[in-house]
C-alpha cells in the first residue's frame, strides 16, 4: 500500500515535469499563436459587452455574467506566451513586453483584476455598477495595448 | 401695403437682427459645452484619476521636449483664467498668445485651433465661464532647456505656423468640409496623427499619415491606404463613437480616451463628416516602422 502510494507520487511528479517540459518545448512560433489565439477569444467575448457599456447593444444581464466568467477563464491563458523565447517572432507584441517585465505584469495583473471585479458585480449587480466595470476592464486592456502592442 | 405697414416690419426685421446679435455676442454656452467635447479640451485639462474635476487642469503630456501640463481653465481669478476676456481667449487659441503676449508652447494645439470659426470660439468662451471656478493651481511644465525659452517658440511659430480661419473648400461637398474643419480644427487629430519633425514641426507631406506620436508610440495612419483596408463606414463610425471594433478588440487607451471624450460624443452627422472626411484624403503609404 505504502509502495503503490510512494509509486503513484513519484509518477504524479514525473507527470508534472513531463508537462512542464512539454510546455517549455513549445515553438516560439506555437506560442505566439495560441497566447494571439487567447487574445483572439477574449475579443469575441468583451466586445459585445463593450457594446451593451456604450448602449450600442441591448443590455443583457445574462449574457454579461457568462461573458465575464469566460473571460476570467480566458485571460489567464496568453501570459505564458510572451515567453522570452518569442520576443523575435513576427507579432504586435513591442519590445517592452520583453524588457520591461515588472510593468508588463502588473498591466496583465490589472486586467485580471478588473475582470474577477466584473464576474463579482455580474452577479446580481446593477445596471450602472456593471457598465462602470465593463469600462475599467476595457481601460485596464487598452492601457496595455497603449504601451505593450504595435498598432496597426 | 402702406407705408406705416412697410416701416412697422423693417423695425421689426431689425429687431430680429439685434435679438440674434445679441445672442451671439454672449455665446451660447450650451452650444460652447459640445464644442468643448468635439475639440477635446478635457483630455489635457484635466487630470487622469478618478473623480478628478474636469478642467482644473493637471494632465501630464510627455513628450521629447519635456512634460506638458495642462493648466486650470476655470474661471478662477487666480488660478484659472478668470480674469480673461473673450479677445484674451480667441488671441489664445488664434495665436498661441498668453494674454501679457508670451508664447504658448504648441503642446496646446493651437496650429489646429487656430482654425476655429469665430462662432465657435464664442460659444466655446461662454461654456468655459459657466464652469465652477477652482482654487487648484497649474502645475509648471517641466521642461529643460532650450525647450523652455517661450521666446524661442517665436521661431517655431515662423516655421510651423500658419494663423487663420479654416476655409472651406469650394470644390468639396459640404459635408467633407465639416468633417475637414472637425478633424482639423476642432478635434486636432493631427497633432498626433501627422508625424512630426526633429524640431517638433509637423511634417505636411504625411498629413495624417500616422508615425511616431507625440509620446514617442507609433500612431496609425488615417489615410486611406489603410482605412479603406480596414474598415467600411458602418465599423468606423462603430469604432469612433464607441470604441467597437468588429472583432471584440480594445483600442490603445490613448484612442479610447478620445473615443469617450470626444469622437463619441459627436452628433452622428458630425461624426458621419468626420469619416467622409478621411475618406477624401489622398492615400499616403504608412511609413516601414508604423507598418508591422
Amino acid at each position: 500500500m505504502k509502495i503503490k502510494l510512494v509509486a503513484s507520487g513519484i509518477a504524479l511528479i514525473v507527470g508534472a515535469g513531463y508537462g512542464a517540459a512539454a510546455m517549455a518545448q513549445a515553438k516560439p512560433d506555437v506560442l505566439v499563436k495560441q497566447r494571439q489565439a487567447a487574445m483572439t477569444l477574449q475579443g469575441k467575448y468583451f466586445g459585445p459587452l463593450a457594446g451593451m457599456a456604450s448602449g450600442k447593444v441591448p443590455y443583457n444581464a445574462e449574457v454579461i455574467a457568462r461573458n465575464a466568467a469566460y473571460l476570467d477563464t480566458l485571460n489567464k491563458m496568453p501570459w505564458d506566451g510572451f515567453n522570452n523565447n518569442t520576443k523575435d517572432e513576427k507579432s504586435r507584441a513591442l519590445p517592452a513586453v520583453f524588457t520591461d517585465t515588472a510593468k508588463f505584469k502588473e498591466s496583465a495583473d490589472r486586467v485580471q483584476s478588473t475582470i474577477s471585479q466584473l464576474v463579482k458585480v455580474s452577479k446580481g449587480g446593477d445596471e450602472a455598477t456593471v457598465k462602470a466595470a465593463i469600462n475599467d476592464v476595457n481601460k485596464a486592456c487598452g492601457a496595455c495595448h497603449d504601451d505593450f502592442r504595435a498598432k496597426q | 401695403m402702406t407705408v406705416s405697414m412697410k416701416r412697422m416690419l423693417r423695425i421689426g426685421a431689425l429687431g430680429l437682427l439685434f435679438a440674434t446679435a445679441a445672442a451671439w455676442a454672449q455665446g451660447d454656452a450650451k452650444r460652447g459645452e459640445y464644442l468643448s467635447k468635439a475639440a477635446g479640451c478635457l483630455g489635457c485639462h484635466t487630470e487622469e484619476k478618478k473623480g478628478a474635476v474636469p478642467y482644473v487642469g493637471g494632465r501630464a503630456l510627455k513628450t521629447p521636449f519635456g512634460t506638458f501640463y495642462g493648466p486650470n481653465i476655470t474661471p478662477h481669478p487666480e488660478a484659472g483664467i478668470g480674469k480673461w476676456t473673450e479677445a484674451d481667449f480667441a488671441q489664445a487659441l488664434r495665436h498661441g498668445k498668453r494674454p501679457d503676449g508670451a508664447n504658448y508652447f504648441p503642446a496646446f494645439p493651437y496650429p489646429s485651433f487656430t482654425g476655429m470659426t469665430d462662432a465657435d470660439v464664442r460659444d466655446l468662451w461662454a461654456y468655459l465661464r459657466s464652469l465652477p471656478a477652482s482654487a487648484q493651481a497649474s502645475r509648471p511644465h517641466d521642461v529643460g532647456f532650450p525647450y523652455n525659452v517661450r521666446f524661442a517658440v517665436t521661431f517655431w511659430k515662423m516655421l510651423y505656423f500658419t494663423p487663420g480661419a479654416f476655409t472651406p473648400d469650394a470644390k468639396l461637398s459640404p459635408e467633407v468640409n465639416r468633417g475637414a474643419y472637425l478633424t482639423t480644427a476642432l478635434g486636432h487629430c493631427g497633432e498626433c496623427h501627422t508625424p512630426r519633425n526633429a524640431m517638433g514641426g509637423p511634417r505636411k507631406d504625411r498629413f495624417l499619415a500616422g508615425g511616431k506620436g507625440p509620446e514617442g508610440k507609433d500612431i496609425p495612419n488615417l489615410t486611406p491606404t489603410r482605412l479603406k483596408k480596414k474598415w467600411d463606414d458602418k465599423e468606423l463610425a462603430d469604432f469612433l463613437s464607441a470604441g467597437l471594433t468588429p472583432d471584440g478588440d480594445v483600442p490603445a487607451e490613448a484612442m479610447s480616451e478620445v473615443i469617450r471624450n470626444t469622437t463619441g460624443m459627436l452628433t452622428p452627422a458630425d461624426l458621419a463628416a468626420m469619416i467622409a472626411y478621411l475618406r477624401s484624403l489622398p492615400s499616403i503609404e504608412s511609413e516601414p516602422a508604423a507598418k508591422k
